[in-house]
C-alpha cells in the first residue's frame, strides 16, 4: 500500500491554565493569553505501513500528539487526518469498574475501545486465557492488583487489529514472565497491523522496531529520520 | 497479492478503493442537525452505550445486600418520613395522601439524579475521555438512562399499593413510566447545558445540588397540584415548573384518570423539554472539546 496513514498539518494545541472564574474571565479579554502550548505548529506525516517511534522527554507533547492522532483532543490550529481506524494502547487498567467482574470489564472496556458486539464475544475467551487471570476473571475488578488489571486491560487492547495503532508506553506492564509475553503480543500487534505510532523511553526496543523517529522538544518537532541519528540527537539536545 | 491489489493493478478498481482514505480525526463540532445527530449517534453505538448504562446501575448498589431492593425501599421509606412529617405539619390529609407521596419522590428522584447525573457526566469520566473518542454525549445520554431504569424499577412498588387499596387496572398506569420518561427528557437538556462548563468549574455540580434540594420543595413531591389549585392563584403559577406535568401524570395514572391539567400547561412543560434538548445540543456539542481540557 502507497499512501499516507496520518497528516498531521501546522497543529497547535493550547491547554488552559487557570482554574479561576475570575481569571479565566479576564484572560477571554486579554491579547496574549495565559496559557500552555503543549504543540506548537507540528507537521507530521505517518506512511502506510510503517512504524514510526516517538521520543522525548517528559511532558515534551508526546501523549498529546497521540491524543491529537485519535481525536481525543480536536487541534486548536491546523488539521489532523487519518486513514481507517485508530486505536490508542494507553493507560491500560484505568476506566476499569470495579464492583463488576473481569469477564464484565473486558466486554466494557472492548466496547470502549469501540469493538463491536459480535467481536467482543468471539474473542473473549482469547482475551480471558491471554490475561492468565483464571479463576479471577469471574471475580470483581477492586479485588485485583493493579498488574492484574494491567493484564486485563493489555488483553482487550491486543486483541483487536485496527488500521492504525498507536502505543503510549504500556510495554512492561506485570511480573518479568507476563512482560516478556506482553512485550512480544504487543510486537506481533505490530507486525501485523499496518501502521503504528509508538511512545516509548525504552530506545533499545524503539531502534529495533520503528522505521523512523520522531524527536519532539517542547511540543515541536526537532527532527524526523533514522532511528540512530534521532537518540543521538536526543542526547544532545537534552543532555546525557 | 491480495485480490484488492490485484483488482487494483488490473485497473479494476480507483485508487479510492483499495484502502481507507484519509478523513479528518474525531469530526465532530457543532451543526444545525446536532439535535437530531445525538440521538442517532446513540444506535449506532448502542453496544457501547448498553455497556456504559449496565455500568451505571451496577455502581448504584454495589456490595449491598439487598441489592436491587433498594430501588424500591428507598422512595417507601422516604416516603413514610414524608408522610409523618406532613401530619405534623398539616394535620390529617386525605387516605391516598402516602401514594401521592411515593410517586412524587419516585419521578422527583429521577429528574434529580438524571440531573445531576448528567451535569457531572463529563467531569466523573475524565479517564475513559483521555483514553479514547466516541461522540461525547454518550456520557451524560447513559446517566439519564441508567437513572430512568433505576428509576422503572422503583415502579413496581405501585403493585402492593394498588393491591391495598384495591385500585382497578386501567391504561393510564402507562401514565407512570411515561412520567419517568419524561421526567428523565425534563433533566437531560438542562445538563447537557451546564456539563460542560462543570469540566472548567466544579461549582455548577454543587449549585446544582441545591437546585435539586430546593426544586423538591417547589415542585408537587409532598403536595399536590390539586392542592395548589385549591389555593387559588398558586394553581396557576405551579403550571410554570415544568415538572409539574409528570409529577401529576404518576399519580392520576395510578388515580386511574386522566391527567387533569389544561392542555397549555402540558405542551409547556413538553416545549420547555424540546427547548432545552436543542439549545443543550448545541452548547453540548460546542463546547465539550475545550472543556475536557480542563479534566
Amino acid at each position: 500500500m502507497t499512501g499516507n496513514a496520518v497528516e498531521i498539518e501546522n497543529v497547535t494545541l493550547h491547554f488552559p491554565k487557570q482554574r479561576n472564574a475570575l481569571k479565566m474571565m479576564m484572560n477571554m479579554f486579554r491579547r496574549k493569553k495565559d496559557r500552555f502550548t503543549a504543540l506548537r505548529n507540528v507537521s507530521l506525516t505517518v506512511k502506510k505501513g510503517e512504524v514510526l517511534g516517538i521520543i522525548g522527554k517528559n511532558g515534551s507533547g508526546k501523549s498529546t500528539l497521540l491524543r491529537i492522532i485519535s481525536g481525543i483532543y480536536p487541534a486548536d490550529e491546523g488539521s489532523c487526518k487519518a486513514a481507517g481506524s485508530i486505536s490508542l494502547l494507553a493507560g491500560l487498567g484505568t476506566g476499569f469498574s470495579g464492583h463488576q467482574t473481569g469477564k464484565e470489564n473486558a466486554i466494557l472496556y472492548g466496547s470502549i475501545l469501540g469493538h463491536g458486539e459480535e467481536i467482543m464475544v468471539s474473542k473473549l475467551p482469547e482475551i480471558i486465557e491471554f490475561s492468565e487471570l483464571d479463576a479471577f476473571i469471574d471475580e470483581p475488578v477492586r479485588t485485583y492488583s493493579s498488574g492484574m488489571k494491567a493484564r486485563l486491560g493489555l488483553a482487550v487492547a491486543s486483541a483487536i487489529h485496527p488500521d492504525i495503532l498507536l502505543i503510549d508506553e504500556v510495554l512492561g506492564v506485570g511480573d518479568p514472565q507476563f512482560k516478556e509475553k506482553s512485550k512480544k503480543r504487543i510486537l506481533d500487534l505490530v507486525k501485523s497491523t499496518g501502521t503504528v505510532v509508538l511512545v516509548s523511553h525504552s530506545f533499545g526496543l524503539m531502534k529495533e522496531v520503528c522505521d523512523r523517529l520522531v524527536f519532539i522538544h517542547k511540543g515541536k518537532i526537532v527532527d524526523v529520520g533514522e532511528p540512530d541519528e534521532i537518540i543521538k540527537l536526543y542526547y544532545e539536545t537534552t543532555g546525557s | 497479492m491480495d485480490l484488492n491489489t490485484l483488482n487494483y493493478e488490473l485497473g479494476f478498481m480507483s485508487e479510492d478503493s483499495s484502502g481507507p482514505v484519509l478523513k479528518e480525526v474525531g469530526g465532530r463540532g457543532v451543526s444545525w442537525k446536532s439535535p437530531l445527530t445525538n440521538i442517532t449517534v446513540l444506535f449506532k453505538h448502542r453496544f457501547l452505550v448498553r455497556n456504559l448504562v449496565r455500568k451505571e446501575i451496577r455502581g448504584r448498589y454495589r456490595n449491598a445486600m439487598l441489592g436491587y431492593t433498594w430501588t424500591v425501599l428507598e422512595p417507601a421509606m422516604l416516603a413514610s418520613v414524608y408522610y409523618f412529617l406532613f401530619i405534623m405539619l398539616a394535620g390529617n390529609p386525605d387516605k391516598m395522601y402516602p401514594v401521592w407521596v411515593i410517586l412524587g419522590v419516585i419521578v422527583w428522584s429521577c429528574f434529580g439524579k438524571a440531573l445531576q447525573g448528567t451535569v457531572s457526566s463529563l467531569s466523573r469520566n475524565g479517564q475513559t475521555i483521555h483514553l479514547v473518542y466516541f461522540p461525547r454525549i454518550i456520557f451524560p445520554m447513559t446517566a439519564m438512562q441508567g437513572n430512568i431504569i433505576i428509576s422503572m424499577m422503583s415502579c413496581f412498588v405501585v403493585l402492593p399499593i394498588m393491591l391495598f387499596y384495591d385500585l382497578p387496572v386501567t391504561i393510564y398506569l402507562l401514565y407512570i413510566p411515561l412520567s419517568i420518561l419524561m421526567a428523565g427528557f425534563l433533566a437531560i437538556g438542562l445538563g447537557m447545558l451546564v456539563a460542560p462548563l462543570n469540566c472548567i468549574q466544579r461549582d455548577v455540580e454543587h449549585l446544582f445540588r441545591f437546585i435539586v434540594r430546593a426544586g423538591f420543595f417547589l415542585s408537587p413531591v409532598m403536595w399536590t397540584y390539586e392542592m395548589a389549585l385549591e389555593r387559588g392563584v398558586f394553581g396557576e403559577m405551579v403550571l410554570y415548573n415544568p415538572m409539574v406535568v409528570p409529577l401529576t401524570m404518576a399519580r392520576h395514572g395510578i388515580a386511574g384518570e386522566s391527567i387533569g391539567i389544561p392542555w397549555a400547561g402540558i405542551l409547556g412543560s413538553l416545549g420547555f423539554g424540546v427547548v432545552m434538548w436543542i439549545l443543550g445540543s448545541y452548547v453540548f456539542n460546542r463546547y465539550e472539546a475545550g472543556a475536557v481540557k480542563h479534566l
